[in-house]
Protein backbone atom coordinates (compact mmCIF):
# COMPACT_ATOMS: atom_id res chain seq x y z
CA UNK A 1 0.00 0.00 0.00
CA UNK A 2 1.71 2.95 -0.90
CA UNK A 3 1.20 6.36 1.44
CA UNK A 4 1.28 9.00 -1.79
CA UNK A 5 -1.77 11.29 -1.39
CA UNK A 6 -1.37 12.01 -4.74
CA UNK A 7 -4.57 12.08 -7.40
CA UNK A 8 -2.54 12.09 -10.99
CA UNK A 9 1.60 10.66 -10.74
CA UNK A 10 3.42 11.39 -13.57
CA UNK A 11 6.77 10.56 -13.27
CA UNK A 12 9.50 10.89 -16.11
CA UNK A 13 7.06 10.60 -18.85
CA UNK A 14 7.83 10.49 -22.22
CA UNK A 15 5.78 10.28 -25.82
CA UNK A 16 7.01 10.75 -29.07
CA UNK A 17 5.63 10.55 -32.80
CA UNK A 18 8.38 10.09 -35.44
CA UNK A 19 10.65 12.67 -34.23
CA UNK A 20 8.51 14.90 -32.15
CA UNK A 21 8.74 14.77 -28.77
CA UNK A 22 5.04 15.48 -27.36
CA UNK A 23 5.48 15.08 -23.93
CA UNK A 24 9.00 14.92 -22.69
CA UNK A 25 10.42 13.90 -19.08
CA UNK A 26 6.49 15.45 -18.10
CA UNK A 27 7.04 14.56 -13.54
CA UNK A 28 3.94 16.31 -12.21
CA UNK A 29 1.67 15.60 -9.22
CA UNK A 30 -1.80 16.52 -8.44
CA UNK A 31 -3.37 16.62 -5.01
CA UNK A 32 -6.67 16.00 -4.17
CA UNK A 33 -9.62 18.76 -4.24
CA UNK A 34 -7.26 20.81 -6.63
CA UNK A 35 -8.47 22.25 -9.33
CA UNK A 36 -6.22 22.74 -11.99
CA UNK A 37 -5.50 24.51 -15.44
CA UNK A 38 -3.08 22.75 -17.74
CA UNK A 39 -2.21 25.48 -20.14
CA UNK A 40 -0.38 25.96 -23.31
CA UNK A 41 -0.44 26.84 -26.85
CA UNK A 42 -1.65 24.44 -29.31
CA UNK A 43 0.71 21.65 -29.91
CA UNK A 44 2.15 22.12 -25.98
CA UNK A 45 1.36 18.53 -26.09
CA UNK A 46 -1.99 19.02 -23.72
CA UNK A 47 -4.01 16.69 -25.48
CA UNK A 48 -1.01 14.24 -25.35
CA UNK A 49 -0.88 14.36 -21.73
CA UNK A 50 -4.41 13.92 -21.17
CA UNK A 51 -4.36 10.78 -23.23
CA UNK A 52 -1.70 9.23 -21.54
CA UNK A 53 -2.99 10.35 -17.80
CA UNK A 54 -6.58 8.31 -19.03
CA UNK A 55 -4.52 5.57 -20.42
CA UNK A 56 -5.49 5.89 -24.02
CA UNK A 57 -1.97 5.96 -24.99
CA UNK A 58 1.23 4.18 -23.63
CA UNK A 59 4.17 6.55 -22.26
CA UNK A 60 7.05 5.50 -24.40
CA UNK A 61 9.08 5.88 -20.67
CA UNK A 62 8.11 7.27 -17.63
CA UNK A 63 4.89 5.89 -15.51
CA UNK A 64 1.59 7.39 -15.48
CA UNK A 65 -0.57 6.01 -11.60
CA UNK A 66 -3.83 7.27 -11.12
CA UNK A 67 -4.77 7.15 -7.36
CA UNK A 68 -1.78 4.40 -7.03
CA UNK A 69 -3.26 2.19 -9.59
CA UNK A 70 -3.16 1.85 -13.49
CA UNK A 71 -5.35 4.56 -15.32
CA UNK A 72 -7.03 1.86 -16.17
CA UNK A 73 -7.88 0.24 -13.30
CA UNK A 74 -8.60 3.95 -11.73
CA UNK A 75 -11.33 4.27 -14.70
CA UNK A 76 -13.08 0.72 -14.06
CA UNK A 77 -13.13 1.86 -10.14
CA UNK A 78 -15.28 4.85 -11.66
CA UNK A 79 -12.64 7.14 -10.00
CA UNK A 80 -12.14 8.89 -13.04
CA UNK A 81 -15.09 11.17 -15.00
CA UNK A 82 -13.13 12.49 -18.56
CA UNK A 83 -14.31 14.41 -21.39
CA UNK A 84 -11.99 14.82 -24.31
CA UNK A 85 -11.98 17.14 -26.70
CA UNK A 86 -11.95 14.43 -29.85
CA UNK A 87 -14.88 12.70 -27.80
CA UNK A 88 -17.33 11.48 -30.53
CA UNK A 89 -20.50 10.74 -29.66
CA UNK A 90 -23.26 8.07 -30.46
CA UNK A 91 -25.53 9.34 -33.43
CA UNK A 92 -29.09 8.84 -33.88
CA UNK A 93 -29.63 8.32 -30.94
CA UNK A 94 -31.53 11.05 -28.06
CA UNK A 95 -29.23 13.34 -25.29
CA UNK A 96 -31.42 11.77 -22.70
CA UNK A 97 -30.79 8.04 -24.08
CA UNK A 98 -26.95 8.36 -23.97
CA UNK A 99 -26.54 10.14 -20.52
CA UNK A 100 -28.61 7.19 -19.61
CA UNK A 101 -25.47 5.00 -21.00
CA UNK A 102 -22.93 6.98 -19.63
CA UNK A 103 -24.53 6.67 -16.34
CA UNK A 104 -25.52 2.67 -17.18
CA UNK A 105 -21.71 2.29 -17.59
CA UNK A 106 -20.55 4.14 -14.07
CA UNK A 107 -19.82 2.48 -11.14
CA UNK A 108 -20.94 4.77 -9.05
CA UNK A 109 -23.96 6.26 -11.38
CA UNK A 110 -26.14 9.39 -10.33
CA UNK A 111 -29.36 9.40 -11.28
CA UNK A 112 -29.68 9.92 -15.09
CA UNK A 113 -32.34 13.30 -14.57
CA UNK A 114 -29.54 14.41 -12.04
CA UNK A 115 -26.99 14.78 -14.49
CA UNK A 116 -29.28 16.30 -17.53
CA UNK A 117 -30.03 18.99 -15.06
CA UNK A 118 -26.91 19.76 -13.50
CA UNK A 119 -25.36 20.21 -16.93
CA UNK A 120 -27.88 22.00 -18.43
CA UNK A 121 -29.64 19.84 -21.12
CA UNK A 122 -33.07 18.57 -20.04
CA UNK A 123 -34.68 20.94 -22.67
CA UNK A 124 -32.75 19.06 -25.15
CA UNK A 125 -32.74 15.74 -23.91
CA UNK A 126 -35.53 14.40 -26.61
CA UNK A 127 -33.00 15.67 -29.60
CA UNK A 128 -30.78 13.49 -31.28
CA UNK A 129 -27.13 13.65 -30.32
CA UNK A 130 -26.19 14.73 -34.29
CA UNK A 131 -28.43 17.92 -34.16
CA UNK A 132 -26.77 19.68 -31.43
CA UNK A 133 -24.72 22.81 -31.78
CA UNK A 134 -21.32 22.62 -30.88
CA UNK A 135 -21.69 24.18 -27.47
CA UNK A 136 -24.63 21.49 -26.31
CA UNK A 137 -22.37 18.62 -27.96
CA UNK A 138 -20.20 20.16 -25.34
CA UNK A 139 -22.43 20.03 -22.48
CA UNK A 140 -23.43 16.90 -23.34
CA UNK A 141 -19.68 15.39 -23.42
CA UNK A 142 -19.99 17.13 -19.96
CA UNK A 143 -22.84 14.99 -19.00
CA UNK A 144 -21.25 12.04 -19.80
CA UNK A 145 -17.94 12.74 -17.74
CA UNK A 146 -19.99 13.39 -14.80
CA UNK A 147 -22.12 10.70 -15.13
CA UNK A 148 -21.38 8.98 -11.92
CA UNK A 149 -19.63 9.77 -8.17
CA UNK A 150 -15.80 10.17 -9.56
CA UNK A 151 -13.12 11.59 -7.59
CA UNK A 152 -11.07 13.10 -10.81
CA UNK A 153 -12.77 15.14 -13.44
CA UNK A 154 -10.83 15.70 -16.45
CA UNK A 155 -11.54 18.11 -19.35
CA UNK A 156 -9.83 18.81 -22.44
CA UNK A 157 -10.90 22.41 -23.65
CA UNK A 158 -13.98 21.79 -22.33
CA UNK A 159 -15.95 25.46 -23.78
CA UNK A 160 -14.48 25.23 -27.10
CA UNK A 161 -17.63 25.84 -29.48
CA UNK A 162 -19.30 27.49 -26.35
CA UNK A 163 -20.82 31.59 -26.32
CA UNK A 164 -19.70 33.70 -23.53
CA UNK A 165 -23.13 32.94 -21.67
CA UNK A 166 -22.78 29.18 -21.89
CA UNK A 167 -19.41 29.23 -20.99
CA UNK A 168 -19.56 31.31 -17.63
CA UNK A 169 -22.96 28.79 -16.40
CA UNK A 170 -20.27 25.75 -17.64
CA UNK A 171 -17.49 26.63 -15.47
CA UNK A 172 -20.45 27.89 -12.54
CA UNK A 173 -21.08 23.55 -12.65
CA UNK A 174 -17.12 23.34 -12.68
CA UNK A 175 -16.55 25.11 -9.56
CA UNK A 176 -19.66 23.48 -8.12
CA UNK A 177 -18.29 19.78 -8.99
CA UNK A 178 -14.70 21.04 -7.55
CA UNK A 179 -16.39 22.50 -4.40
CA UNK A 180 -17.75 19.17 -3.62
CA UNK A 181 -13.90 17.78 -3.06
CA UNK A 182 -13.22 16.34 -6.51
CA UNK A 183 -10.28 17.64 -8.18
CA UNK A 184 -10.82 18.82 -11.58
CA UNK A 185 -8.05 19.16 -14.38
CA UNK A 186 -8.79 20.68 -17.57
CA UNK A 187 -6.52 21.73 -21.11
CA UNK A 188 -6.88 25.40 -22.07
CA UNK A 189 -5.38 27.86 -24.22
CA UNK A 190 -7.12 30.50 -22.67
CA UNK A 191 -4.94 32.02 -19.89
CA UNK A 192 -8.70 34.08 -18.93
CA UNK A 193 -10.04 30.59 -17.83
CA UNK A 194 -7.01 29.41 -16.33
CA UNK A 195 -7.11 32.49 -14.36
CA UNK A 196 -10.56 32.51 -13.08
CA UNK A 197 -11.34 28.96 -12.58
CA UNK A 198 -7.98 27.40 -11.18
CA UNK A 199 -6.17 27.05 -8.19
CA UNK A 200 -3.47 26.27 -9.90
CA UNK A 201 -1.47 26.82 -12.98
CA UNK A 202 0.42 24.11 -15.32
CA UNK A 203 2.39 25.66 -18.19
CA UNK A 204 3.38 23.24 -21.43
CA UNK A 205 5.34 24.64 -23.50
CA UNK A 206 6.71 21.72 -26.06
CA UNK A 207 5.96 18.75 -23.87
CA UNK A 208 7.87 20.19 -20.90
CA UNK A 209 6.74 22.00 -17.71
CA UNK A 210 7.78 25.66 -17.74
CA UNK A 211 5.95 26.80 -14.63
CA UNK A 212 3.60 25.40 -12.06
CA UNK A 213 2.28 27.81 -9.43
CA UNK A 214 -1.07 30.14 -9.28
CA UNK A 215 -2.14 32.21 -12.50
CA UNK A 216 -1.33 35.18 -10.26
CA UNK A 217 2.21 33.58 -10.00
CA UNK A 218 2.19 32.81 -13.56
CA UNK A 219 1.53 36.13 -15.09
CA UNK A 220 3.91 37.84 -12.52
CA UNK A 221 6.44 35.47 -14.21
CA UNK A 222 5.33 36.08 -17.54
CA UNK A 223 5.75 40.01 -17.21
CA UNK A 224 2.01 41.30 -17.59
CA UNK A 225 1.53 43.96 -19.90
CA UNK A 226 2.77 45.48 -23.04
CA UNK A 227 3.38 49.24 -23.88
CA UNK A 228 4.12 50.55 -27.27
CA UNK A 229 4.38 53.87 -28.56
CA UNK A 230 6.28 55.78 -31.12
CA UNK A 231 9.20 58.42 -30.12
CA UNK A 232 9.36 61.55 -32.71
CA UNK A 233 12.87 62.69 -31.37
CA UNK A 234 15.59 60.12 -31.33
CA UNK A 235 15.42 57.68 -29.15
CA UNK A 236 17.43 57.58 -25.80
CA UNK A 237 17.59 53.98 -25.10
CA UNK A 238 19.45 54.09 -21.78
CA UNK A 239 17.26 56.40 -20.23
CA UNK A 240 14.09 54.18 -21.64
CA UNK A 241 16.05 51.57 -19.83
CA UNK A 242 16.48 52.58 -16.71
CA UNK A 243 12.06 52.53 -16.31
CA UNK A 244 10.85 50.90 -13.73
CA UNK A 245 8.89 47.51 -13.62
CA UNK A 246 10.58 46.89 -17.00
CA UNK A 247 10.78 43.34 -18.30
CA UNK A 248 11.73 44.10 -22.16
CA UNK A 249 12.69 46.51 -24.32
CA UNK A 250 12.90 46.79 -27.97
CA UNK A 251 13.27 49.83 -30.55
CA UNK A 252 12.77 49.13 -34.06
CA UNK A 253 13.14 52.93 -35.83
CA UNK A 254 10.60 55.29 -33.89
CA UNK A 255 8.53 52.43 -32.66
CA UNK A 256 9.53 50.94 -29.30
CA UNK A 257 8.06 48.05 -27.29
CA UNK A 258 8.24 47.43 -23.79
CA UNK A 259 6.61 44.50 -21.22
CA UNK A 260 6.45 45.63 -17.61
CA UNK A 261 5.20 43.53 -15.14
CA UNK A 262 3.66 47.20 -13.73
CA UNK A 263 2.36 48.95 -16.50
CA UNK A 264 0.89 52.10 -14.68
CA UNK A 265 4.22 52.83 -12.95
CA UNK A 266 6.31 52.71 -15.91
CA UNK A 267 3.97 54.67 -18.29
CA UNK A 268 3.85 57.75 -15.48
CA UNK A 269 7.85 57.60 -15.16
CA UNK A 270 7.62 57.29 -19.04
CA UNK A 271 5.89 60.90 -19.53
CA UNK A 272 8.61 61.40 -16.17
CA UNK A 273 11.75 61.17 -18.89
CA UNK A 274 10.46 64.52 -20.90
CA UNK A 275 9.35 62.31 -23.72
CA UNK A 276 6.00 62.95 -26.21
CA UNK A 277 5.54 59.44 -26.76
CA UNK A 278 3.01 59.23 -29.47
CA UNK A 279 0.28 56.12 -30.38
CA UNK A 280 0.64 55.34 -27.08
CA UNK A 281 -1.01 51.24 -26.09
CA UNK A 282 -0.99 48.88 -23.42
CA UNK A 283 -2.43 45.62 -23.81
CA UNK A 284 -2.44 42.55 -21.68
CA UNK A 285 0.24 40.01 -22.66
CA UNK A 286 -1.14 37.36 -25.10
CA UNK A 287 -0.68 33.94 -24.16
CA UNK A 288 1.39 33.56 -26.41
CA UNK A 289 3.81 36.30 -25.78
CA UNK A 290 3.83 34.97 -22.27
CA UNK A 291 5.02 32.13 -23.01
CA UNK A 292 8.28 33.07 -25.04
CA UNK A 293 8.56 35.62 -21.32
CA UNK A 294 8.44 32.24 -19.98
CA UNK A 295 10.75 30.04 -22.16
CA UNK A 296 13.40 32.81 -22.03
CA UNK A 297 13.26 33.57 -18.82
CA UNK A 298 13.86 28.99 -18.45
CA UNK A 299 16.06 29.40 -21.06
CA UNK A 300 18.42 31.94 -19.37
CA UNK A 301 18.37 30.48 -15.92
CA UNK A 302 19.81 27.04 -17.22
CA UNK A 303 22.12 28.48 -19.05
CA UNK B 1 -22.57 -3.87 -21.84
CA UNK B 2 -26.43 -4.67 -21.94
CA UNK B 3 -27.44 -1.11 -22.33
CA UNK B 4 -24.92 -1.03 -24.74
CA UNK B 5 -26.47 -3.36 -26.77
CA UNK B 6 -29.81 -2.49 -25.93
CA UNK B 7 -28.71 1.06 -27.13
CA UNK B 8 -27.31 0.16 -30.37
CA UNK B 9 -30.54 -2.03 -31.25
CA UNK B 10 -32.68 0.87 -30.66
CA UNK B 11 -30.62 2.84 -32.94
CA UNK B 12 -30.39 -0.20 -35.47
CA UNK B 13 -34.27 -0.19 -35.37
CA UNK B 14 -34.87 3.62 -35.96
CA UNK B 15 -32.37 3.43 -39.10
CA UNK B 16 -35.25 2.71 -41.87
CA UNK B 17 -32.74 2.56 -44.88
CA UNK B 18 -30.75 -0.14 -43.11
CA UNK B 19 -33.27 -1.86 -41.80
CA UNK B 20 -35.30 -1.68 -45.29
CA UNK B 21 -31.98 -3.24 -46.61
CA UNK B 22 -31.15 -5.64 -44.38
CA UNK B 23 -34.82 -7.12 -43.85
CA UNK B 24 -37.29 -6.16 -46.58
CA UNK B 25 -34.78 -6.13 -49.27
CA UNK B 26 -33.70 -9.81 -49.18
CA UNK B 27 -37.27 -11.02 -49.35
CA UNK B 28 -37.86 -8.78 -52.36
CA UNK B 29 -34.87 -9.91 -54.17
CA UNK B 30 -36.21 -13.22 -53.43
CA UNK B 31 -39.86 -12.81 -55.12
CA UNK B 32 -37.74 -10.89 -58.15
CA UNK B 33 -35.49 -13.73 -58.81
CA UNK B 34 -37.80 -17.24 -58.07
CA UNK B 35 -41.31 -15.19 -58.79
CA UNK B 36 -41.61 -16.56 -62.51
CA UNK B 37 -39.85 -19.99 -61.40
CA UNK B 38 -42.40 -23.28 -60.91
CA UNK B 39 -41.94 -25.45 -58.26
CA UNK B 40 -40.68 -28.64 -59.87
CA UNK B 41 -37.71 -27.41 -62.03
CA UNK B 42 -34.20 -28.23 -60.52
CA UNK B 43 -31.41 -25.88 -60.30
CA UNK B 44 -28.80 -27.21 -62.76
CA UNK B 45 -26.17 -29.50 -60.68
CA UNK B 46 -28.05 -29.25 -57.47
CA UNK B 47 -31.05 -31.46 -56.16
CA UNK B 48 -33.40 -28.39 -55.11
CA UNK B 49 -35.78 -26.31 -56.92
CA UNK B 50 -34.98 -23.02 -57.82
CA UNK B 51 -37.28 -21.42 -55.04
CA UNK B 52 -36.07 -23.79 -52.25
CA UNK B 53 -32.83 -22.93 -53.51
CA UNK B 54 -32.82 -19.29 -53.45
CA UNK B 55 -34.47 -18.97 -49.97
CA UNK B 56 -31.33 -20.09 -48.44
CA UNK B 57 -29.49 -17.64 -50.89
CA UNK B 58 -31.19 -14.71 -49.63
CA UNK B 59 -31.73 -16.03 -46.33
CA UNK B 60 -27.52 -15.47 -45.99
CA UNK B 61 -27.78 -12.94 -48.09
CA UNK B 62 -30.22 -11.27 -45.85
CA UNK B 63 -28.37 -11.94 -42.46
CA UNK B 64 -24.51 -11.43 -44.76
CA UNK B 65 -26.16 -7.63 -45.17
CA UNK B 66 -27.51 -7.07 -41.11
CA UNK B 67 -24.06 -8.44 -39.64
CA UNK B 68 -21.27 -6.79 -42.18
CA UNK B 69 -23.26 -3.66 -43.19
CA UNK B 70 -24.21 -3.40 -39.20
CA UNK B 71 -20.58 -2.92 -38.72
CA UNK B 72 -18.11 -2.07 -41.04
CA UNK B 73 -19.33 1.50 -41.41
CA UNK B 74 -20.39 2.47 -38.24
CA UNK B 75 -17.21 0.87 -36.68
CA UNK B 76 -14.87 3.11 -39.37
CA UNK B 77 -17.08 6.32 -38.49
CA UNK B 78 -17.43 5.92 -34.55
CA UNK B 79 -13.52 5.36 -34.54
CA UNK B 80 -12.25 8.69 -36.52
CA UNK B 81 -15.48 10.47 -34.83
CA UNK B 82 -14.00 9.93 -31.19
CA UNK B 83 -17.08 7.53 -29.61
CA UNK B 84 -14.93 4.77 -29.45
CA UNK B 85 -12.48 6.69 -27.22
CA UNK B 86 -14.59 8.04 -25.21
CA UNK B 87 -16.39 4.10 -24.61
CA UNK B 88 -12.54 3.43 -23.43
CA UNK B 89 -12.92 5.92 -20.58
CA UNK B 90 -16.04 3.61 -19.38
CA UNK B 91 -15.86 1.06 -16.99
CA UNK B 92 -16.86 -1.15 -21.12
CA UNK B 93 -14.45 -3.85 -21.57
CA UNK B 94 -12.36 -3.08 -24.54
CA UNK B 95 -13.98 -5.85 -26.97
CA UNK B 96 -17.52 -4.91 -25.55
CA UNK B 97 -18.23 -2.61 -28.04
CA UNK B 98 -17.39 -4.95 -30.95
CA UNK B 99 -18.91 -7.53 -29.14
CA UNK B 100 -22.38 -4.87 -28.61
CA UNK B 101 -21.96 -3.96 -32.06
CA UNK B 102 -22.11 -7.72 -33.62
CA UNK B 103 -24.52 -8.82 -30.89
CA UNK B 104 -27.41 -6.05 -32.01
CA UNK B 105 -26.60 -6.65 -35.93
CA UNK B 106 -27.75 -10.65 -35.30
CA UNK B 107 -30.98 -9.47 -33.75
CA UNK B 108 -31.60 -7.38 -36.83
CA UNK B 109 -30.25 -10.69 -38.79
CA UNK B 110 -33.08 -12.77 -37.60
CA UNK B 111 -36.05 -11.38 -38.75
CA UNK B 112 -34.24 -10.68 -41.88
CA UNK B 113 -33.64 -14.87 -41.91
CA UNK B 114 -37.03 -15.46 -40.97
CA UNK B 115 -38.93 -12.94 -43.22
CA UNK B 116 -37.31 -14.50 -46.27
CA UNK B 117 -38.30 -18.18 -45.26
CA UNK B 118 -41.66 -16.99 -44.78
CA UNK B 119 -42.59 -15.44 -47.95
CA UNK B 120 -40.82 -18.79 -49.91
CA UNK B 121 -43.22 -20.67 -48.12
CA UNK B 122 -46.47 -18.54 -48.18
CA UNK B 123 -45.66 -17.27 -51.97
CA UNK B 124 -43.63 -20.16 -53.51
CA UNK B 125 -44.99 -23.43 -51.65
CA UNK B 126 -41.72 -24.35 -49.92
CA UNK B 127 -41.67 -27.13 -48.00
CA UNK B 128 -39.48 -28.47 -45.28
CA UNK B 129 -40.24 -30.36 -41.92
CA UNK B 130 -39.91 -28.66 -38.81
CA UNK B 131 -36.65 -29.78 -37.90
CA UNK B 132 -35.26 -28.17 -41.18
CA UNK B 133 -36.75 -24.93 -41.00
CA UNK B 134 -34.54 -24.69 -37.59
CA UNK B 135 -31.65 -26.27 -38.47
CA UNK B 136 -31.82 -23.77 -41.50
CA UNK B 137 -32.39 -20.73 -39.33
CA UNK B 138 -29.85 -21.48 -36.62
CA UNK B 139 -26.89 -22.70 -39.29
CA UNK B 140 -27.70 -19.27 -41.19
CA UNK B 141 -28.17 -17.34 -38.33
CA UNK B 142 -24.48 -18.37 -36.89
CA UNK B 143 -23.06 -18.69 -39.95
CA UNK B 144 -23.50 -15.17 -40.14
CA UNK B 145 -21.00 -14.48 -37.38
CA UNK B 146 -18.42 -14.92 -39.91
CA UNK B 147 -19.03 -12.25 -41.64
CA UNK B 148 -19.90 -10.31 -38.64
CA UNK B 149 -15.99 -10.86 -37.69
CA UNK B 150 -15.30 -9.86 -41.40
CA UNK B 151 -17.46 -6.68 -40.84
CA UNK B 152 -15.49 -6.12 -37.84
CA UNK B 153 -12.25 -6.73 -39.63
CA UNK B 154 -13.19 -3.90 -42.50
CA UNK B 155 -14.22 -1.34 -39.73
CA UNK B 156 -10.47 -1.53 -38.44
CA UNK B 157 -8.87 -1.27 -41.25
CA UNK B 158 -10.32 1.11 -43.50
CA UNK B 159 -11.20 4.51 -42.83
CA UNK B 160 -13.03 7.56 -43.75
CA UNK B 161 -14.20 8.00 -47.60
CA UNK B 162 -12.51 4.23 -48.60
CA UNK B 163 -14.29 1.96 -45.82
CA UNK B 164 -18.07 2.35 -48.20
CA UNK B 165 -16.38 1.44 -51.37
CA UNK B 166 -13.96 -1.40 -49.70
CA UNK B 167 -17.58 -2.64 -47.67
CA UNK B 168 -18.99 -2.26 -51.01
CA UNK B 169 -17.06 -4.23 -53.04
CA UNK B 170 -16.28 -6.54 -50.67
CA UNK B 171 -20.31 -7.18 -49.75
CA UNK B 172 -21.18 -7.54 -53.62
CA UNK B 173 -18.33 -9.45 -54.77
CA UNK B 174 -18.70 -11.96 -52.03
CA UNK B 175 -22.71 -12.11 -52.91
CA UNK B 176 -22.50 -12.83 -56.58
CA UNK B 177 -19.33 -14.40 -56.40
CA UNK B 178 -20.60 -16.86 -53.96
CA UNK B 179 -23.63 -17.34 -55.76
CA UNK B 180 -26.24 -15.67 -53.52
CA UNK B 181 -27.71 -14.22 -55.89
CA UNK B 182 -27.42 -17.01 -58.80
CA UNK B 183 -26.46 -20.60 -58.56
CA UNK B 184 -22.84 -20.60 -59.02
CA UNK B 185 -23.72 -23.61 -61.36
CA UNK B 186 -24.69 -20.87 -64.08
CA UNK B 187 -21.24 -19.48 -63.90
CA UNK B 188 -17.90 -20.33 -66.16
CA UNK B 189 -15.93 -23.21 -64.97
CA UNK B 190 -13.06 -21.53 -63.84
CA UNK B 191 -15.20 -18.75 -62.17
CA UNK B 192 -17.00 -22.09 -60.44
CA UNK B 193 -13.85 -22.67 -58.75
CA UNK B 194 -12.95 -19.74 -57.24
CA UNK B 195 -16.46 -19.53 -56.07
CA UNK B 196 -16.36 -22.62 -54.64
CA UNK B 197 -13.72 -21.16 -52.24
CA UNK B 198 -15.88 -18.44 -51.39
CA UNK B 199 -17.03 -18.39 -47.88
CA UNK B 200 -20.63 -16.90 -49.35
CA UNK B 201 -20.16 -19.92 -51.29
CA UNK B 202 -20.05 -22.44 -47.83
CA UNK B 203 -22.25 -20.34 -46.04
CA UNK B 204 -25.51 -21.34 -48.75
CA UNK B 205 -24.05 -25.09 -49.14
CA UNK B 206 -24.40 -24.92 -46.11
CA UNK B 207 -28.18 -24.47 -45.94
CA UNK B 208 -28.62 -26.35 -48.93
CA UNK B 209 -27.46 -29.46 -47.41
CA UNK B 210 -29.85 -29.08 -44.37
CA UNK B 211 -32.81 -28.77 -47.25
CA UNK B 212 -31.41 -31.88 -48.88
CA UNK B 213 -31.19 -33.87 -45.26
CA UNK B 214 -28.10 -34.39 -46.14
CA UNK B 215 -24.50 -33.77 -44.16
CA UNK B 216 -23.04 -30.78 -45.17
CA UNK B 217 -19.72 -30.86 -47.26
CA UNK B 218 -16.12 -31.11 -45.47
CA UNK B 219 -14.91 -28.36 -47.81
CA UNK B 220 -17.59 -25.97 -47.11
CA UNK B 221 -17.31 -26.54 -43.38
CA UNK B 222 -13.65 -26.07 -43.72
CA UNK B 223 -13.91 -22.86 -45.45
CA UNK B 224 -16.26 -21.63 -43.05
CA UNK B 225 -14.01 -22.58 -40.04
CA UNK B 226 -10.73 -21.21 -41.64
CA UNK B 227 -12.93 -17.84 -42.89
CA UNK B 228 -14.25 -16.88 -39.43
CA UNK B 229 -10.82 -17.56 -38.09
CA UNK B 230 -8.77 -15.48 -40.65
CA UNK B 231 -11.25 -12.88 -40.15
CA UNK B 232 -11.54 -12.97 -36.30
CA UNK B 233 -8.13 -12.89 -36.18
CA UNK B 234 -7.56 -10.04 -38.50
CA UNK B 235 -10.42 -7.87 -36.42
CA UNK B 236 -8.37 -8.82 -33.16
CA UNK B 237 -4.79 -7.37 -34.57
CA UNK B 238 -6.17 -4.42 -35.74
CA UNK B 239 -8.81 -3.86 -33.03
CA UNK B 240 -5.42 -3.96 -31.05
CA UNK B 241 -3.34 -1.67 -33.43
CA UNK B 242 -5.94 1.17 -33.43
CA UNK B 243 -5.91 0.91 -29.68
CA UNK B 244 -2.18 1.49 -29.17
CA UNK B 245 -2.23 4.26 -31.65
CA UNK B 246 -5.39 6.29 -30.69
Amino acid sequence: MTTTASVVAFDQVSKAYDAVRAVDGLTLALRPGETVALLGPNGAGKSTTLDLLLGLKKPDSGTVRLFGTSPRDAIVAGRVGAMLQSGGLMDEVTVAELVRLACDLHPKPYRPSEVLSRAGIEQIADRKVNKLSGGQAQRVRFALATAGDSDLIVLDEPTTGMDVTTRQAFWATMREQADQGRTVLFATHYLEEADAVADRVLVLHRGRLLADGTAAEIKAKAGARRISFDLADTVDEAALRGLPFLTSLTVSGPTVRIQSTDADATVHALYGLGVYPRNLEVAGLGLEQAFVAITTAEEAKSK
Amino acid sequence: MNSLIKLELTRALRNRKFLFFSVIYPSVLFLIIAGNADSTTKVPGSALTLPTYMMVSMASFGALTAVLMGNSERIAKEREGGWVRQLRLTTLPGRGYVLAKTASAAVVSLPSIVIVFAVAAAVKDVRLDAWQWLALTGAIWAGSLVFAALGVALGYLASGDAVRPITMITYFGLSMLGGLWMPTTTFPGWLQDIAEWLPTHAYAALGQAIEQSRAPHVQDLAVLVVSFVLFAGGAAWLYRKDTLKA
